[in-house]
């Protein structure tokens, strides 16, 4: 007998054989079915599980007490994080009252993922930095309120080889020093958008940070001062100036002295910039592996064409907006062989000759950006398919003299087609996407505005892509049938764009509902739907997280009712035009929590009391709001006061803790709105009683708690609005 | 005739004649213009060169022109060569005078005359124009003075030479050069005068400017042979004693100018005279005088001049603040931050205006001014971080004790079970735990930089060293320590 017949169950395996086996598994699916077999297994899974992304912070604590061997772990989907949470998260996992054995998660973590987390400030950074020893990788890029008391707690951090900071508002020069002699080992550093930052710290970071590979210094108002200091930085691989105002040619000139190991520049839209700057790059890097100059040349001239000529290993180029002759393609293909990716957008000039002389050298073409070259015709496709066999992407917007010709030929040769953006061409047509559909890799397909295809040609499609996770149909002539065909082929459909599509009705919503992985759906003014149409879609596609539906003015509340109660995922919202009552809108705001962004003019139902109260419901938490701007005078100031607050231009000190703490209830009812009369049914004074005791305790009452106990009370909302704050 | 007598008396002269032998020089206007243009071009070239050689030139025309105006400020020789140029000038202005009388009475008389007469007034110009250069060239270095007066005094000596040219600044005379072709001989002459001038006078010229920049504090560069000057020593009460008038001749002190003067009688009939006894009209210093320079009377000091590498002091001010700065106490305190010290009060009352100014602080306690200044300072010095400014420090701490955790921060001990409270509610957190969790474990939530505190929250029994005042700018350089010394009070 072989002992694996004794074993007759597989749950008897030993635990470290089983990490073994799920080790082996490496695609995400398998291993999501292997940890749904069991609790062991799922067990399993957790115990080995290096990388963790939360959708929702309530089960923070308890995953991160399953993982202990978490490497990465990424908030950047539960932006309400903040100090108190990171100290409960800290405090709670180790046992008894000896803090210094702080969860196990922290004792691993390299990676940590903090973007858009606008509540966190320096105390919870700090604990963060100081609890997980080999931090290496931070981001917090988009934490608005982030300063430089954040970047000094972040600067304990020493072992950190890359941070993200992309729009961190308030970090000036200080918090940037903090950092760069805090973290001495930093290899990859992103500045994006920190607009405070001047030459003196970009000077600094450049003298400490010698060791630094990757520096992004994009949209900042630097000077030539910076590049002559980034030159000093001798293991420079990648260098960002995109839209560097102040920048000109002689910075660029310090950059060809300097900067021995670079390889990726990327200076488009630098308005200071001339070709003879880029020539400077070029001259003093040979090496190049990526050069990004779109919109910032009016034209490849000579001059730089001569020295681009001697990037052998060239394998990016963009050069977006500029001027091009024939004979520049001629000698960029004959020279830079190795060109994998090459921008070409609203570049005048292209041609079909040009194309066809550029693709005749490049052979190893992935992606291809023709966007706007609206001269090119079938004959250019042709050269491209015949050529590039490797192509996995082509932009062809706006060109709209390809007719399904081009498009045969290209399905004909570029099988590993993933992504096709034919916008605007015209000549694209059902048959057109009949032989498109044999590009079965194809994920990514943009139809907008192509007047000429039908359910038909989407039917192609629908069953021959089955991989397929974006598709725009903007102004498509499309129709209840082509979505039915498209639910049951395009099943990994993740973004769908509906926009004027104006045949589809309910029933083609309810196709819409079976893609159970659609997370942004953009339907706008599609007359034909009603609340019926709406619920099938929120009903079924749970993973919804971002919903235009601007000018559906026919779903009614019995919709947005469906809406508030099956979308807990959704971030973002458009209902601008639309026919939602007061109720509904509270309802929406107030239990969808996940909700950041939503859009809300021309709600001709709603009045101000609605607005009032279904802000008063979710202005803790969304960060952008967008309302006709009267309202800013008949809505009460505190609203808008924690609208502004929380809004992404985040200025004051105030976390929503904090706020929280302030408040002051007030029932909407004692102002006789318009609700309880409907009702005839003023409050009782129990009523009245249990909510003030309520507010009592203002740490534990969120606005949408709140909220929830308002409809208790007499089955219709109740405002609950932040008066002065109140110091305890 | 007499004047063609005086033409070889220029050594230059005949030289140049033979030169300018050619078919050109038939050509009256052109020969009358070219060597003033070739002076002009020579002029612009050095223009070009050093610029402030230029107005130099300018000047000594000014002076050339109006000869009588020339100053006594020169050696007998320049007065010489300038009257020499000034009959010159004069023998010219007749003949071509005679030319002008007799051109209106015989028209028909032979071209040998006429001829001759050219030559010699072109002879006479040519003579003019090297004494002129040469001249003007030795009365470079002082000539500065003179630069108000450039422009106008260039256009007087174009109208002198009968040919009015456009002023001589700027590339507006490049159009003129190809036709200076013949000229640009006499060009070459000024300009290697003008160097060797210039490279004598050199050093004189740049002393004189220091002394100019120099005139409060003389600290370095002041290189006088001793033994070249007198050396005055004043005592120490003398130099403390709040006199703002000073003898020049013995450096005894006086509240008012007018004691002063009355004491400088004592020192010879020469400042006796109603003059001397009058208020100063800022004449003196016409006839040379000896050079003073100043001892400090402390021994040991190198402005003292018992030492080996002496260096003077040049006036008594500076004596009186090199003395206060170095060897007396600061006894001036500013008012505003309470930490500087000043023994010059001109110096408290320069530091009062940028006090409070100095926002750019580093974490070793040192301020500065100027955020480039801080950020050149932190580049120097391992370690060291731009410190937080205090009023951002506190405001995310502040709110965050009011509330309810208001007391139970204060109980340490209580923290845990403020813990596990919490923990029951996962949503919402009161704001005061993190500070909670920053108390727990004090060594490791400090930076490294901030050993004292460190220290302090290991050994709590240990007096607090440096940090009596909790208010001291030092406090809160501490980074996330802003909370601390109130907690530990308790």
């Amino acid at each position: 007998m072989s002992p694996f017949q004794s074993n007759k169950n597989i749950l008897s395996l030993t635990e470290d054989i089983l990490v073994r086996i799920y080790e082996i598994l490496v695609s995400e699916s398998d291993r999501k079915s292997f940890r749904l077999v069991c609790r062991d297994f799922h067990r399993i899974d957790s115990l080995t599980r290096k990388h963790l992304r939360v959708l929702r912070i309530e089960f923070l604590p308890t995953l991160l007490h399953k993982c202990p061997r978490l490497q990465s772990l990424d908030l950047s989907a539960c932006p309400r994080i903040e100090d108190g949470v990171v100290s409960l998260l800290l405090s709670r996992v180790g046992p008894g009252s000896n803090s210094l054995s702080l969860g196990n998660w922290t004792r691993g973590l390299k990676r940590l993922v903090l973007s858009r987390a606008t509540g966190l400030r320096f105390s919870g950074l700090e604990m963060l930095a100081r609890s997980c020893p080999f931090l290496e990788s931070v981001d917090v890029s988009y934490c608005c309120g982030i300063g430089d008391r954040e970047a000094a707690a972040l600067s304990s951090a020493v072992g950190l080889r890359e941070l993200k900071m992309d729009k961190c508002l308030r970090l000036t020069d200080v918090g940037l020093a903090k950092i760069a002699v805090g973290c001495l080992k930093l290899e990859k550093l992103s500045l994006k958008w920190c607009m405070e930052i001047t030459d003196l710290g970009v000077d600094l970071l450049c003298k400490k940070c010698v060791d630094l590979k990757y520096l992004d210094v994009s949209y900042l108002k630097v000077t030539n001062e910076s590049l002559r200091s980034i030159a000093s930085l001798l293991k420079l691989e990648v260098l960002g100036l995109m839209v560097c105002p102040l920048i000109d040619d002689v910075g660029l000139q310090f950059i060809e002295h300097g900067c021995p190991s670079l390889k990726v520049i990327d200076v488009s839209r630098c308005e200071g910039l001339s070709s003879s700057g880029l020539i400077f790059v070029v001259r003093g890097h040979g090496d190049l592996l990526e050069l990004n100059a779109g919109y910032c040349l009016p034209e490849l001239s000579t001059a730089l064409l001569h020295q681009i000529k001697n990037l052998k290993h060239l394998e990016v180029i963009r050069i977006d907006g500029a001027r091009i002759s024939e004979s520049s393609f001629q000698v960029i293909s004959a020279n830079c062989k190795s060109l994998v990716e090459i921008g070409l957008s609203k570049c005048v000039g292209v041609t079909n000759m040009g194309v066809m002389r550029l693709v005749s050298g490049c052979i190893n073409l992935r992606v291809l950006n023709l966007t706007c070259c609206r001269s090119i015709t079938d004959a250019a496709i042709s050269a491209i398919a015949d050529s590039c066999r490797n192509l996995v992407c082509l932009k062809l917007e706006s060109c709209s003299m390809i007719t399904e010709k081009g498009l045969f030929q290209l399905a004909s040769f570029c099988l590993l087609l993933e992504e096709i953006d034919l916008t605007d061409c015209c000549g694209v047509n059902d048959r057109g996407l009949e032989y498109l559909s044999k590009c079965s890799e194809l994920s990514c397909l943009k139809l907008g505005l192509c007047a000429n295809i039908s359910d038909k040609g989407l039917s192609y499609i629908s069953s021959n892509c089955k991989k397929i996770h974006e598709l725009d149909l903007y102004r498509c002539r499309i129709g209840d049938d082509g979505l039915d065909a498209l639910s049951t082929g395009c099943k990994k459909l993740r973004k769908l764009n509906l926009s004027y599509c104006n045949e589809v009705s309910d029933r083609g919503l309810g196709y819409i509902g079976r893609l159970e992985e659609l997370s942004d759906l953009e339907m706008r003014a599609l007359h034909k739907i009603t609340g019926v149409g709406l619920e099938a879609v929120v009903a079924g596609c749970k993973r919804l997280a971002d919903l235009d539906m601007k000018h559906c003015e026919k779903v009614d509340d019995s919709g947005f009712l469906s809406l508030s109660y099956y979308s807990r995922n959704l971030r973002q919202i458009n209902l601008s035009y639309c026919a939602i009552s007061d109720t509904a809108l509270c309802m929406v705001m107030g239990n969808l929590t996940r909700l950041q962004e939503a859009k809300l003019v021309h709600l001709r139902n709603v009045t101000v009391e609605g607005f009032e109260l279904a802000l008063g419901a979710c202005c803790e938490r969304v960060k952008k709001v967008k309302l006709l701007a009267t309202l800013r005078f008949v809505l009460s100031s505190e609203i808008l006061e924690t609208l502004h607050a929380r809004g992404d231009n985040h200025r004051s000190w105030c976390t929503a803790a904090q706020l929280t703490c302030c408040l002051i209830l007030r029932l909407y009812y004692e102002r006789q709105p318009l609700s309880c009369h409907a009702h005839g049914n003023p409050p009782s004074t129990e009523h009245r009683q249990r909510t003030v005791e309520m507010a009592k305790f203002p740490h534990y009452l969120s606005s949408a708690n709140f909220f929830t106990i308002g409809r208790f009370i007499d089955g219709r909302p109740i405002l609950v609005a932040c008066n002065q704050p109140q110091v305890h | 005739m007499d004047l063609k007598d005086k033409v070889p008396q220029h050594p230059s002269f005949t030289q140049h004649q033979q030169k300018w032998e050619d078919p050109s020089i038939l050509d009256y206007s052109t020969r009358i213009g070219s060597p003033f243009l070739a002076f002009n071009q020579s002029h612009t070239s050095m223009l070009s060169d050093n610029r402030i050689k230029a107005p130099v030139q300018d000047g000594v025309v000014n002076q050339l022109v109006q000869a009588s105006k020339v100053q006594d400020w020169d050696p007998s020789a320049m007065l010489d060569n300038l009257s020499f140029l000034e009959q010159k000038i004069h023998q010219l202005q007749d003949l071509v005078h005679l030319i002008i009388g007799r051109k209106g009475q015989v028209l028909g008389r032979p071209d040998e005359l006429v001829v001759q007469q050219q030559q010699l007034v072109t002879a006479d110009l040519t003579s003019i124009i090297v004494q002129l250069i040469s001249t003007a060239g030795s009365l470079l270095p002082s000539g500065k003075h003179t630069l108000p007066a450039a422009t106008p005094s260039l256009e007087q000596s174009g109208q002198f030479g009968g040919v009015v040219f456009p002023s001589a600044q700027g590339p507006l005379n490049d159009g003129f050069q190809p036709q200076n072709a013949g000229g640009s001989k006499v060009s070459g002459l000024p300009n290697s005068v003008d160097i060797s001038r210039k490279n004598g006078n050199e050093q004189n010229h740049i002393i004189e400017e220091h002394e100019l920049k120099d005139e409060e504090d003389v600290e370095e560069g002041e290189s006088l042979i001793p033994g070249t000057y007198e050396i005055l020593q004043l005592e120490k009460e003398e130099i403390l004693a709040p006199h703002t008038h000073f003898c020049t001749i013995c450096g005894k002190g006086f509240k008012r100018d007018a004691n002063l003067r009355m004491h400088m009688r004592g020192h010879g009939d020469e400042y006796k005279t109603p003059g001397a006894l009058a208020k100063p009209n800022k004449e003196s210093g016409s006839e040379p005088t000896i050079i003073k320079r100043y001892s400090c009377p402390y021994t040991g000091c190198k402005r003292n001049k018992d030492h080996k590498k002496f260096q003077p002091l040049k006036t008594i001010l500076c004596v009186k603040n090199h003395y206060k700065r170095t060897h007396c106490d600061k006894s001036y305190i500013c008012s505003r931050c309470n930490t500087k010290k000043f023994s010059v009060i001109a110096d408290l009352k320069t530091h009062e205006k940028h006090c409070g100014k100095d926002k750019w602080l580093c974490s070793c306690g040192t301020t500065f001014s100027r955020k480039d200044k801080l950020f050149g300072h932190i580049a120097l010095f391992q370690g060291h971080t731009p410190a937080i400014p205090l009023e951002e420090a506190k405001a995310p701490a502040g709110p965050s004790d009011q509330g309810d955790g208001n007391q139970s921060t204060n109980k340490v001990g209580s923290m845990n079970f403020n813990f596990s409270s919490n923990v029951s509610s996962e949503s919402e957190v009161q704001s005061s735990t993190d500070i909670k969790g920053s108390i727990d474990d004090p060594a490791g939530y400090f930076s490294p930089l901030s050993f004292d505190t460190c220290n302090f929250g290991g050994f709590h029994e240990f007096p607090r060293p440096p940090f009596d005042d909790s208010e001291s700018s030092l406090a809160f350089l501490l980074s996330g320590s802003c909370n601390y010394p109130q907690k530990s009070e308790d």
